[in-house]
């Protein structure tokens, strides 16, 4: 999994992690498991990806697969990145 | 060490610290803390040693607490912050309230969607208040302008006050194990209903500890078809409310703070409803010392023209001394101090990030 490094500020972690999962959904229980607290910046509490948080394996937006059901294979990359949200609706803007 | 004046001014882009000497001829300034994250609260905690907390919530990765044991010098996030359980189905969007609770490390914080949590330990652990989480009347409320969220907590021993946005005044009389809706005499100008039991958009509460029973509310009026519904007041703990809006040039606005030395002086930022910026761009601040009978205008000092900020419902805060100052912050980033309880203003920083919330404490 690659990190961008706004995250690694924010939760204070390294820019890239090592998963064995069979689906994006796995990975991310496997993230919750070795650190909630990365985790908990890319889901909230209901489970599902911040609105603000793209996931993509490789090049492809999960959104545009089959979300948490895609599926890995060895050596495919989860990219974590911030979506380009801006405006008067981000309260972060 | 001698006393000094905190400032903590949360801002969009994060916490500023202000601090000086009990004269308060000029403040220093540090932050920002947890930087380029929105600050939407903050408590400046002096029960014990003092503690400063401030609700740091980043829209892209979720929310943080953050806690300062050395008077805002340096800040670290708490062990974690508020959550809704996951079976709850909501998600937590931002954090506005922080306030103190009857012993040394109790803390209350309300939240977007509107909800209440409660930490025993200092903010290291939190758990949802069901009382009013899960009141039945949770699932109606609707967002205000700000979002849907509980903004104001005042707690007193067993009595809690809770301001909804758009929910209304909560009322529990039982150390917050039951809610209920308190809104008798609170008017709402966008429901048909003009008086209904719940679902007012309530902008700001404010009590005083040697008046029992007294409350003032900063409600959302403005509504020319519903005159006066935005000021109000309680004489018997928030069960029943009437309006003193007479003599304001506009009942819209979002503070309201109570002198510290005298609970029958009152303070509002009247605003232009339509465009919720200073009247005829000449801000003031507006005082009754009469426990809203009368109105006085506070603008000395003040830009008399071309002024169109706007001041939150947190950004107007009081400190404690013997001839305490009024502090208010601007949506474009100044900070303006009102010397003599607000006779006489000057503009104590230019160009900070858009202000949330202005805390002060006498440390």
């Amino acid at each position: 999994m690659q990190i961008p490094s706004a995250l690694c500020n924010y939760a204070g972690c390294g820019s890239e992690l090592a998963l064995e999962a069979a689906t994006v959904g796995m990975a991310l229980v496997q993230l919750k498991q070795s650190n909630d607290s990365l985790y908990r910046s890319i889901c909230d509490e209901t489970g599902a990806v911040r609105r603000h948080v793209n996931l993509f394996v490789n090049s492809a937006n999960i959104r545009d697969l089959a979300a948490f059901d895609t599926r890995l294979q060895p050596g495919d990359v989860i990219i974590v990145l911030p979506a380009v949200s801006g405006g008067s609706t981000c309260p972060n803007a | 060490m001698s006393e000094r004046v905190i400032l903590c001014i949360g801002t969009k882009k994060g916490l500023f610290v202000a601090e000086s000497a009990t004269k308060r001829d000029s403040f220093s300034l540090r932050g920002p803390f947890g930087s380029g994250v929105a600050v939407y609260t903050a408590l400046i905690d002096l029960r014990d040693e003092p503690l400063i907390y401030a609700s740091s919530c980043n829209a892209f990765f979720g929310m943080k607490i953050l806690r300062s044991t050395d008077i805002g010098k340096e800040f670290s996030e708490t062990q974690s912050a508020p959550a809704f359980p996951q079976e709850d189905g909501r998600a937590l969007a931002n954090i506005w309230a922080l306030e103190a609770g009857n012993d040394s490390t109790e803390l209350w914080c309300g939240v977007e969607p509107a909800a209440l949590f409660r930490s025993y330990d200092g903010g290291d652990s939190w758990e949802l208040v069901p009382g009013i989480s899960n009141h039945k009347h949770a699932r109606q409320w609707e967002p205000g302008g700000g979002g849907l969220c509980l903004h104001t907590i005042l707690c007193n021993q067993n009595r809690m006050h809770l301001g909804i946005s758009t929910g209304g005044h909560y009322l529990s009389e039982d150390g917050g194990e039951t809610f209920a809706a308190s809104n008798r005499g609170i008017g709402a100008g966008f429901l048909p209903d003009p008086y209904p039991e719940f679902g007012q958009c309530v902008h700001k509460i404010a009590s005083h500890p040697d008046a029992s029973g007294r409350l003032y509310m900063q409600n959302h009026g403005g509504w020319p078809e519903r005159p006066g519904i935005g000021v109000l007041r309680s004489d018997d703990y928030g069960h029943t409310w009437r309006s003193i809006a007479d003599g304001l040039p506009s009942d819209f606005g979002l503070p309201i703070v109570t002198h510290p030395h005298a609970p029958d002086t009152v303070y509002v930022m009247p605003l232009e409803t339509s465009t919720r910026t200073c009247p005829g761009g000449a801000p003031a601040v507006w005082r009754s010392e009469s426990g809203g009978g009368s109105w006085q205008r506070l603008g000395r000092g003040l830009p008399g023209r071309q002024s169109y900020f706007t001041v939150l419902r947190d950004a107007m805060a009081f400190d404690e001394l013997a001839v305490p100052a009024l502090y208010f912050g601007t949506t474009t980033g100044q900070l303006w101090i009102g010397r003599d309880g607000g006779e006489e203003w000057s503009c104590l920083f230019d160009s900070l990030p858009p202000i949330n919330c202005v805390k002060v404490a006498v440390v």
